[in-house]
């Protein structure tokens, strides 16, 4: 066992909290807010001077422009990221898709967009989610005919996060029926403005346009933009949901972190009844317990990537600390909701709106995250039935026989 | 970073699991906590001679020079198989309190026997106050002189040849260590519903000598925080490995209980359950192991400790509770493990400071401003 960073990693650290003094993050423009999973925000700009410094594709091969610097670079970056609360928003997404390109791409796609990654230029939305397929993912609609050297996509994609601000979508369609139910499915890399292609913003509840819906409307895409094998992209959409619960919610727990430490100097300074609302113990207690739910939540997560790192095999992680994560940051949200009592829900910009009126965003979007990308109940039962060998249960047909 | 276990840290673990699988069944284990005495003197040999009762212990003073690290990942195998007995407070607590503070006679009489389970020590520190606040000790003494008062909650104490005793001698506070068979000491047993040995000892008159003290006048604080660290997360590393033991008897129940045609695991609200035991264990476990890694390395770790005693302290008893559920009535029964699992695991909780205390010290750690001046609480 060993609990400590290596003297590499600390150097690697100490450099992106010299990159971010030289760099105040709140310096950068923003397009995009944070979904509240503690990415800060959305900024291209941030995302490109994370690419000036050569980082984004620090990992990758050399063949491919990498440094080939080891996997646990990217989790410090993450976690100092993070702590930082800097507008890093595009950057997990990035990653997998380069590493599923790394993996599995044509040359085109390596050729053409892996240097655009490195750069910060090029950054994804994911078509995976339709009207009638939610946690049902197989059921979707959205079909790519082949025709020529080209594929025609069809149908209507939803819930795609920042659909409107990034270049390219990684679009999940069905490409031939077959016997199986997970098979004849394929994922294509669209690049935004492709003709047929129109992208419409969903307002959130946040007031907010975080997601967006996508339709296709005989969308051609040259048949070297299909990302994995033909017929075969079910199990690369299995295995990209997998890095994204690992990749897109590793920071919550230094975001989380960070959110306590704002709640703290809080109870510190706001005075109910004279007294310090530190001094409370109940404060005290709830505050002290969730801390303790950050410390477990970053190790679950640490030890996933040491899992992930030396290669061996995962059944239940990404799943169990994707759900740990997501309900952590709501009991933390709920926390700091009762902790402001009727300033809680002032909004950003008010003249009274407590801690930057980021708290009550937080309850918000925490709201989605039990939701988006799995849902817990289908985590859950993931964990029990990939995790503990227990059986599934049956599924229902999905249309009634007729009678 | 690395969570796995060391080759030899593994081979500890297989032998300790194989070791009480064989000699530590179920059974023992009830037949000891509705015994009175409940303790098994072959077994605790046994387990000397494979080098356990001395793992803190270096090799020029006949132990087997362990790490806390190694301690915990024992203490975890103990707890999965419901071993009662002294070896928290006596091997890890006690041993500790010997090995900082005693004298060259105190640590020659004490630490090889101790080593060689011919002798077994406990902690008497707790007063009516409850608590393991070293501040809320108020037995007097002068030394030399006579103790008159009580300690409660001992721990196995009617097996334990020698106590460490916490008293305030004027105004400092000190350890004493006392054989048990001294005249003027009693031992009165405390009905638990652990099934695990606690006492009240009283002190009519004991004679007190200036060769008992353990460690300077006033020594009691420092000495007593790292030891009550090292017991805190070896309680810890009990109760996860008892929560494991719940999460692998709830998921075989899940998957052989049949009832509508097929097993529960088969239905999602027991799916769901059994994942939050998963999460549940996992989190404290990794929690555990950081901590003792810390403190194994002479790292500072008492944050760390707090956080891990705390969070498991809640999150194993959460598992146990679940546990219930899951199994239904059956586990109701006396004859059933589950309900003295979790009892065990309720008794570790409280031990070495409570899920309340450990959170006050994770609360000051993240910088929560106290009202109370210079009360270092503990």
């Amino acid at each position: 066992m060993n609990f400590d960073f290596t003297d590499a990693e600390r150097a690697f650290a100490e450099e992106i909290r010299r990159f971010l003094r030289a760099n105040p993050p709140e310096t950068f423009p923003v397009d995009g807010m944070d979904a509240g999973y503690g990415s800060g925000a959305n900024s291209r700009a941030f995302l490109k001077a994370l690419g000036a410094q050569g980082w984004l594709g620090m990992c990758w091969p050399r063949t491919y422009g990498g440094r080939e610097q080891p996997m646990f670079m990217k989790l410090v970056l993450m976690e100092e990221l993070a702590l930082a609360g800097a507008p890093f928003g595009p950057l997990a997404g990035c990653w997998q898709t380069a590493d599923a390109i790394i993996e599995y791409g044509t040359e085109r796609l390596r050729r053409e967009l892996l240097p655009a990654i490195a750069h910060g230029e090029a950054t994804f939305w994911q078509g995976y989610s339709e009207p009638d397929a939610g946690s049902d993912l197989l059921a979707l609609k959205t079909e790519a005919r082949r025709d020529g050297d080209h594929y025609v996509i069809r149908g209507h994609k939803i819930w795609s996060s920042h659909a409107g601000i990034a270049t390219h979508g990684l679009v999940f369609t069905r490409t031939s029926r077959e016997s199986r139910r997970s098979r004849g499915f394929s994922m294509f890399v669209v690049p935004n403005g492709t003709p047929g292609m129109d992208i419409r913003p969903i307002r959130s509840l946040t007031g907010e346009v975080y997601h967006h819906e996508v339709f296709l409307d005989d969308v051609r895409v040259p048949a070297d933009l299909m990302l994995g094998p033909a017929g075969e992209g079910f199990q690369a959409l299995l295995n990209g949901l997998d890095a994204d619960r690992f990749w897109g919610r590793f920071y919550k727990a230094p975001a989380l972190e960070r959110v306590v430490r704002q709640l703290v100097d809080y109870a510190n300074t706001t005075l109910v009844a004279g007294a310090p609302l530190a001094h409370d113990p109940v404060v005290r207690r709830r505050l002290a317990a969730i801390a303790a739910d950050i410390a477990a939540l970053r190790l679950i997560f640490y030890r996933t990537g040491c899992l992930i790192r030396d290669g061996a095999p995962l059944t239940y992680e990404t799943a169990m600390a994707k759900v740990y994560a997501d309900e952590t940051g709501q009991k933390l949200a709920r926390l700091g909701m009762d902790l402001l009592g009727l300033w809680g829900p002032l909004r950003a910009g008010s003249p009274w709106a407590k801690l930057g009126g980021q708290i009550s965003h937080l309850y918000l979007t925490t709201l989605g995250h039990t939701i988006a990308g799995g849902t817990a109940e289908v985590l859950r039962t993931s964990v029990a039935v990939r995790g503990l060998g227990l059986a599934a249960e049956p599924k229902v047909a999905a249309e009634p026989k007729a009678r | 970073m690395d969570f796995r276990p060391s080759p030899a840290q593994q081979i500890l673990i297989s032998t300790a699991r194989a070791f009480l699988r064989q000699h530590c069944p179920p059974e023992l284990g009830q037949r000891l906590a509705f015994d009175e005495r409940g303790f098994d003197e072959s077994l605790w040999r046994r387990m000397a001679e494979l080098g356990w009762a001395g793992l803190l212990i270096p090799p020029e003073l006949g132990g087997s020079g362990g790490s806390l690290l190694d301690v915990v990942l024992l203490t975890e195998e103990m707890g999965r198989a419901g071993l009662p007995g002294p070896f928290v407070t006596s091997a890890v607590v006690a041993t500790s309190l010997v090995l900082a503070a005693g004298n060259p006679a105190q640590q020659k009489r004490l630490l090889p026997a101790l080593a060689g389970g011919e002798r077994i020590a406990s902690l008497a520190l707790v007063e009516e106050s409850g608590s393991f606040d070293i501040d809320a000790v108020a037995l007097e003494c002068a030394v030399p002189g006579r103790l008159r008062g009580r300690k409660l909650f001992v721990k196995d104490a009617h097996v334990a040849d020698d106590l460490v005793v916490a008293v305030r001698v004027g105004a400092d506070p000190t350890l004493l260590l006392v054989p048990t068979d001294r005249p003027g000491i009693a031992r009165l047993p405390l009905d638990t519903i652990s099934g695990e040995k606690l006492f009240e000892v009283t002190f009519d008159g004991a004679d007190v000598r200036p060769d008992d003290l353990l460690g300077p006048l006033g020594g009691a604080p420092d000495l007593l925080a790292p030891a009550l660290r090292a017991g805190a997360l070896a309680r810890t590393a009990e109760m996860v490995g008892g929560a494991q033991r719940v999460l692998e008897l709830a998921v075989e129940h899940a998957k052989t209980r049949v009832q509508g045609g097929r097993p529960i695991g088969g239905y999602q609200a027991i799916q769901h359950s059994c994942a939050d035991l998963v999460r549940d264990v996992d989190a404290s476990r990794a929690l555990l192991y950081a901590a003792a890694w810390k403190m194994a390395e002479g790292q500072p770790a008492e944050l760390d400790a707090a956080l891990a005693k705390a969070y498991a302290g809640r999150a194993c008893l959460a598992v146990a509770r679940r546990g219930h559920q899951i199994f239904g009535a059956i586990s109701y029964c006396e004859e059933h493990p589950l309900h003295l699992v979790h009892k065990r695991i309720q008794a570790a909780s409280l031990e070495f400071g409570d899920t309340q205390l450990h959170l006050e010290t994770v609360a000051r750690a993240i910088g929560l401003q106290s009202s109370s001046v210079g009360g270092s609480r503990r």
